[in-house]
């Protein structure tokens, strides 16, 4: 187990420049995990640290030692990959035992962490088994087994989950999350999917473009995001954003939209400048039914059982809103809610940054 | 079965073509290798003679001497093919400038008839004319006289195959390379394999198919190579380079002793197979056998 830190690193292909001066630090045993859209850059810092691909300027440390220059047998990490990696002319064990074999580990202690890796994972019975003979939840197993024999320093993990149905992908979600809490390993996670960030991370990089946009605990970015994208990405459903003008009525600011509704806000007025140009943020969960001054139409009712969502619109407006209470609302009919102004979110309109 | 009876519908017009010229002359060849059939001899006609042609095959030294000769003339072709081949290929992998002109020349000489690749290296280096002795002599003062040195010969019968067929390997080799998945190295990699054991441990096993079937043709081919090296040395010095297909020629035509070179040709044949054989299961079915323990 070791930190690592990553700092001020970029990466060129070229003159093509993908990742534009990533810093983040990872504490001992902390899983953290990198997510953003694709193509935004986590696979490439991810195989920086791996030392897959070459650094361009920046550090990387493990253990507080820079790696730059080290090759990935020399960093003490483990990975695994997307589509899993397996080595396909060898079995279950002989995959897992790989790394062992190559440091000239004697056969009995091979043979101990093999079976106890297997143990932890439920693949006793496929020991033997080629990975052209297993489903895609055995393969995903065998690469996080293989990680596992080698007891590193650092776990990385490629969206390891990607290629699983919707089912087994929640169930690893969990294996995996309790693996963390008995090996307390460092690892670091990348994924797309930001259920799948929010769900398992003890910190979370949200990466756009080549930069990071935050960095926090799960519930830090869904309270507190720094700006429009990482609001729009924490969360599902997404955030509703409305395009807007503060304009101060007695003192008090609130928000006008163009076709004139007022949306209120519980920010104090010294921060917000009279016909200042913003962004306003609710999330659906924030929206409630009845007694807030606001009606909406209804477009698209979506019942799920635990929970309705709605589609309407505010005015000219598109809004979401995700409801506790099951209720039968015809599309093209008003519903009266009450957007809570303590949950608003405020963003400059011209630089998407958080306001107060 | 109905796709069945639609791919045997496809097969047709091939069948009588493939027995015609296939299967045909083949049983022909084993019919008159139990023959006695020799137009110059006393009783030119065909007679029936058991296995007493294949009885002669067994004491028969020039026989014996030229099959050897070309076990070890396929031996240090293939290998030195494989291998040469293989390096090609890696080379081929990277990206170098002028990286595609090197790919077309170095492909040219499979488009050579066998007979004109033969002619060319004759005239490379028969003594007293090729450039290939007279400059050897003269930078390095060695003496290089494919007519009179029968090792010389050899490796030069050998080199000329290398060069013919290489290029059919790298090809082979390289689609092999490329269409290998790149995380299982990446992993190796990780998992802590120098470059030695990535390539023992990972790309031989992951090749080792395309390695196989390459191994095999270039095998089969090598076996039965008569035009190239008839064209260079003519078998010779003395018998040096007489290899099985030549000296079957020999006996078939020159000699017109039919039913002992088609004896030979089915020995041949049987040798090839099971040599083939043996590589396969040597080299495939060892894992096969692991699987099933
Ligand atoms: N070998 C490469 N050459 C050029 N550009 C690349 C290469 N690999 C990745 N990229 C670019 O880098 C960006 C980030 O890619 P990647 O790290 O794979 O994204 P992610 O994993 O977040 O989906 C992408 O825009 C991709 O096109
Ligand atoms: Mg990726």
């Amino acid at each position: 187990m070791a930190p690592v830190s990553i700092s001020n690193v970029r990466k060129r292909y070229g003159s093509a420049e993908v990742i534009h001066g990533v810093s983040v630090d990872i504490n001992d045993g902390e899983f953290v995990i990198l997510v953003g859209p694709s193509g935004c850059g986590k696979s490439t810092l991810l195989r920086m640290v791996a030392g897959l691909e070459e650094i361009s300027s920046g550090d990387v440390r493990i253990g507080g030692r820079v790696v730059n220059d080290k090759p990935p047998k020399d960093r003490d990490i483990a990975m695994v990959f997307q589509n899993y990696a397996l080595y396909p002319h060898m079995t279950v064990y002989d995959n897992m035992s790989f790394s062992l074999r190559l440091k000239g580990r004697p056969a009995s202690e091979i043979d101990t962490k093999v079976k106890r890796a297997a143990a932890i994972l439920d693949l006793e019975k496929l020991l033997n088994r080629y990975p052209r003979q297993l489903s895609g939840g055995q393969r995903q197993r065998v690469a996080m087994g293989r990680a596992i024999v080698r007891d590193p320093q650092v776990f990385l993990f490629d969206e390891p989950l990607s290629n699983l149905d919707a089912k087994l992908r929640v169930q690893m979600r969990v294996e995996i999350k309790e693996l963390h809490q008995r090996l307390k390993t460092t690892t670091i996670y990348v994924t797309h999917d930001q259920i799948e960030a929010m769900t398992m991370a003890d910190k979370i990089v949200v990466m756009h473009d080549g930069v990071v946009e935050q960095i926090g605990a799960p519930l830090e970015l869904y309270d507190r995001p720094a700006n429009r994208f990482v609001a729009g990405f924490i969360g599902s459903p997404a955030m509703n954003f409305i395009d807007g003008q503060v304009s101060v009525v007695n003192g008090q600011p609130v928000v006008k939209t163009h076709d004139g509704i007022a949306l209120p806000v519980s920010i104090a007025p010294a921060q917000l400048r009279d016909e200042q140009r913003i962004v306003y943020g609710i999330r659906p969960e924030h929206i409630t039914l009845g007694g807030g001054g606001h009606t909406a139409n209804v477009s698209v009712i979506e019942p799920t059982g635990s929970e309705t969502q709605a589609f309407m619109k505010l005015g000219t407006n598109p809004l979401v809103g995700v409801f506790r209470e099951r209720f039968s609302v015809h599309p093209g009919e008003r519903l009266d809610i009450r957007l809570d102004p303590e949950k608003a979110h405020l963003f400059d309109k011209d630089t998407g940054q958080r306001l107060a | 079965m109905r796709a069945n009876s639609v791919g045997w519908l496809l097969l047709t017009p091939t069948l009588p073509i493939l027995f015609v010229f296939g299967v045909i002359p083949f049983l022909y060849v084993l019919v008159i290798g139990f023959m006695n059939w020799n137009s110059f001899a006393a009783n030119p006609d065909m007679q029936f003679a058991w296995a007493e042609n294949f009885r002669r095959l067994v004491f028969d030294d020039q026989f014996l001497y030229s099959l050897w000769l070309t076990l070890k003339f396929a031996f240090f072709a293939v290998l030195s093919e494989i291998v040469l081949g293989y390096f090609l290929a890696q080379l081929f992998m990277k990206d170098f400038p002028g990286k595609g002109f090197f790919r077309t020349i170095h492909t040219l000489p499979l488009v050579i008839a066998p007979i004109a690749v033969g002619a060319t290296w004759r005239l490379l280096t028969v003594p007293g004319l090729g450039p290939l002795p007279y400059y050897l002599n003269r930078w390095l003062g060695y003496e290089f006289n494919i007519s009179r040195y029968i090792d010389q010969a050899f490796f030069t019968t050998v080199v000329m195959d290398v060069w013919h067929w290489t290029p059919l390997v790298t090809l082979t080799l390289l689609a092999a390379l490329s269409s290998l998945p790149k995380e299982p190295f990446e992993q190796a990699q990780i998992d802590g394999a120098n470059r030695f054991q990535i390539f023992w441990h990972i790309t031989l096993p992951l090749l080792k198919p395309a390695i196989l079937a390459t191994v095999f043709i270039r095998m089969m081919d090598a076996l039965r190579t008569v035009d190239e090296v008839w064209m260079l040395t003519g078998g010779g010095p003395g018998a040096a380079t007489r290899y099985i297909g030549l000296h079957i020629w020999r006996v078939v035509f020159p000699k017109t002793d039919y039913g002992y070179g088609s004896a030979m040709s089915l020995i041949t044949l049987y040798l090839t197979i099971v040599m083939c054989w043996m590589l396969y299961a040597g080299l495939v079915a060892r894992r096969d056998l692991k699987r099933a323990e």
